[in-house]
């Protein structure tokens, strides 16, 4: 039993590399670009999951027992899943508060805050709109703040992360360039999309948002609504499809409007295009410049 | 931040120097939050810089140094995960349900298992048997409180209320800065013992809890007062190591408090007492474990509880007691196949097993006491399938069956059924996370009256609601 024991503390000790674990891929990306080889890493939903409803495995209570840094989107959208997971990962290092949780959307500007709020408006997170990372615009300063908080946790390799963040930043604002450039074309374009997934995007763009498929966040459409919706809406070209709700009812709006469904990656690994963050920005603009 | 300067207030000798801190905490962010717009309205660049300002701006002098370090103490206490801001989380989860039943409520009420389980005057509080009487139930309102104590201890409280009244069923604290992945509880709490025990009701898959947990350990299953240390173990899967020393008042296979009996129930002239057990009375220890493969996820444990047992039902029609040792075997397996991020199929069960040895106590007809040497060894289980097929719909079976019930008495073996089953169907609509309406349809087969087997046949339409605070999902 001793013996054992000791093997297990063995363990422990025996990676030296910093430990991250990111909730979603997107995040994830971010830390490989800036970590690299020198941090190892642990991401816990699916790019191709709902973001909302993320299974709690204790399998995922096991990678973050020993992390390092826990790093999380915020705004209440790991509220269904994390909280247990934390409590029970036995770790004080990731507890919120500490220095190895690190919650990004404390540093980009949060839209669609609602001024006040009840569960009769649905599933509406009191911080604002969550699903901040499809704004490219705000892929950098997170960036920086993963690479900053790696510094405080590793400080010998802080060059190493500093170097490889201004690595990316180069690429990642030549792509901006581009991006912005190439998504201007879009600008006023009008679309409706199931649940409000893509705001960040379309309100950097200038695309227009005429109605969700769901009559409240987190509500499955109904008739009434949808009916409601197709009656009002007019010019719109796309239905914008997440990868992860039904689709027959954006088949059905599509028809009526004579409209185009598009299917959208919100996030890294949502469709096989989208292997990181850069080409998932290209294949959003790919598929609505068709 | 007004919660905060309110809160502040409170402390009488302190509040002008907090308040000055507060405000100043204020000033701060407001700054702060002026210097992000500047620098979202600036170009890339000098956003850039503007962060890196910030960060080096770090305390040069002692006070600032102090007062930043305050600030993270504070930042601790405000910051629940992932993002929920208050000082307190409250939610109230409401449970109401229309049954339908083929026996009555006093024919129900007075039904038994033999060997393993009858009703006793005096149950009935807190959650109690749920969906009891038929008609309409009031299953219970319960009250769940939940924050950080400070940085580190979080608290937890779990007050159902009935018609009755109220109950404190949990009130624990948690540590949550424990090195070495330990982890330490305290307070009043459902005991980590097998799979089911640690959740609450409104957590089951069904309406009623399985058959096993009701003969060991009653209808509240085991929730006592006591201390819980558990370790997890830092291999790549899922391990986890905990004991628990419990008071052990379970009135089902443990109890703390001695009694007294009497020569003659009906002339008493000599009497004797059977003292409390030692107490703390019931220590208990669990491992469990979880790996998956592909989407497929297991999660199995073992667990095991032992104590002394004073079980008295002096008290009414037929009055025994019974004072000895009882251990209790669990072992549970869950596999759970996750389909996409809104169905999955979930197989689990659990086998309970109980070895109880002592003296029974018991008066015959002529008044006079008679004691016995009792050995139970009792076992069964439950397995169930529940398959959620739409974001909204889950259906579900559950089968139940006792298959052990030797009972010895001065070593002579009882003549009892030990084949008791019972079978459970529901289909479960969701509207939202927060609301349920499950129908369920069952069969219990386990139930006696005076000997002869009395099949209960019931339907139970239930309604649970929760407000409050978001709850998060199980697994």
């Amino acid at each position: 039993m001793k013996a054992l024991v000791f093997f297990l503390l063995f363990l422990t000790v025996s990676f030296a590399k910093l430990k991250v674990v990111a909730t979603y891929p997107w995040i994830g990306e971010l830390v490989k670009e800036v970590g690299k080889d020198r941090v190892s890493l642990y991401v816990i939903a699916k790019g191709t999951e709902d973001p909302h409803f993320v299974v709690p495995k204790p399998s995922h209570i096991a990678k973050m027992r020993d992390a390092d840094l826990l790093i999380v989107q915020g705004a209440s959208l790991e509220v269904g899943f994390l909280p247990p997971l934390l409590q029970q990962s036995n770790n004080p290092k990731i507890q919120p508060g500490r220095q190895g949780y690190l919650d990004l959307s404390e540093f980009v500007e949060l839209i669609e805050k609602p001024v006040n709020i009840s569960r009769a408006m649905g599933d509406v997170h009191p911080e604002g709109n969550p699903h901040y990372q499809l704004d490219p615009h705000n892929i950098p300063p997170l960036a920086r703040a993963i690479a900053e908080r790696l510094c405080q946790l590793d400080s010998p390799n802080c060059a190493y992360y500093r170097g490889n963040l201004e690595d990316f930043l180069r690429r990642w604002n030549a792509k901006l360039t581009e991006w912005d450039r190439e998504f201007a074309k879009l600008k006023g374009i009008k679309v409706i999309q199931y649940h409000k997934l893509y705001n960040y995007l379309l309100q950097r763009y200038g695309m227009v948002l005429v109605g969700t498929l769901e009559p409240l966040p987190g509500i499955p459409p109904t008739g009434k609504h949808i009916e409601g919706l197709i009656s009002q809406a007019q010019g719109v070209k796309f239905i914008l499809q997440d990868v992860y709700h039904e689709k027959r009812t954006a088949q059905f709006v599509a028809q009526r409007l004579n409209a185009k469904v598009v299917i959208l990656p919100h996030e890294v690994g949502a469709v096989p295009e989208a292997k990181d963050l850069f080409s998932l920005f290209d294949e959003i603009l790919k598929r609505l410049s068709q | 931040m007004l919660l905060l300067s309110i809160f502040s207030f409170t402390f009488a000798q302190e509040s002008l120097e907090e308040l000055k801190r507060q405000l100043e905490e204020q000033r701060r962010q407001i700054r702060e939050l002026e210097k992000k717009i500047e620098a979202l309205e600036k170009q890339k660049s000098e956003a850039k810089e503007e962060v890196k300002k910030e960060q080096e701006s770090a305390p040069a002098d002692r006070s600032l140094q102090l007062r930043s370090k305050y600030d993270e103490r504070l930042k601790a206490l405000q910051i629940t995960p992932t993002g929920q801001r208050s000082f307190l989380n409250l939610s109230l989860i409401v449970d109401t349900s229309f049954v339908a039943r083929n026996k009555n409520d006093q024919e129900f009420k007075h039904l038994e298992i033999p060997g393993l389980y009858h009703r006793h005057e005096g149950n009935g509080h807190g959650h109690g048997t749920l969906n009891e009487k038929r008609g309409f139930n009031l299953n219970y309102a319960e009250l769940y409180l939940y924050a950080p104590v400070d940085p580190y201890f979080d608290l937890y409280a779990t007050i159902p209320f009935s018609e009755d009244g109220a109950e404190v069923e949990e009130a624990y604290a948690v540590t949550r800065g424990l090195p070495f992945g330990f982890q330490f509880k305290v307070g009043k709490f459902r005991s980590s013992f097998g799979r089911l025990n640690a959740q609450h009701p409104h957590a089951w898959d069904f309406a009623n809890q399985p058959l096993a947990y009701k003969v060991f350990l009653g209808d509240d299953g085991l929730k006592e007062k006591g201390v819980q240390l558990n370790w997890l173990a830092p291999t790549p899967f899922y391990l986890l190591f905990g004991v628990e020393v419990l008071q052990g008042e379970n009135e089902h296979s443990f109890g703390t408090e001695g009694f007294r009996l009497v020569d003659n129930i009906n002339t008493p002239t000599t009497s004797i007492t059977i003292g409390d057990t030692k107490k703390p009375n019931l220590y208990l220890g669990f491992v469990k474990t979880s790996f998956d493969v592909g989407n497929l996820s297991f999660l199995t444990g073992l667990s095991f509880a032992t104590g002394y047992s004073r079980i008295n039902h002096l008290e009414g029609d037929n009055p025994h007691a019974f004072a000895g040792k009882t251990k209790l075997y669990g072992f549970d397996l869950t596999a759970k196949y996750m389909i996409d991020s809104y169905r999955y199929i979930s197989l689990q069960g659990e086998y309970l097993y109980r070895d109880q040895n002592g003296t029974k106590y018991e008066y015959d007809s002529a008044g006079d006491l008679e004691t016995a040497g009792l050995k139970k060894k009792q076992g069964g289980f439950y397995t169930q399938l529940v398959f959620k097929f739409d974001r909204r719909w889950r259906a579900g079976v559950q089968y139940n069956l006792i298959n052990k019930n030797d009972v010895k008495k001065n070593g002579v073996k009882e003549d009892l059924p030990s084949n008791l089953p019972a079978y459970y169907a529901m289909l479960e609509y969701s509207p939202t996370e927060f609301s349920r309406i499950r129908f369920q349809v069952g069969q219990n087969r386990a139930f006696f009256h005076d000997g002869s087997r009395k099949t209960v046949n019931e339907f139970i339409l239930q309604f649970n609601f929760a407000i409050g605070a978001h709850g998060a999902h199980p697994f």
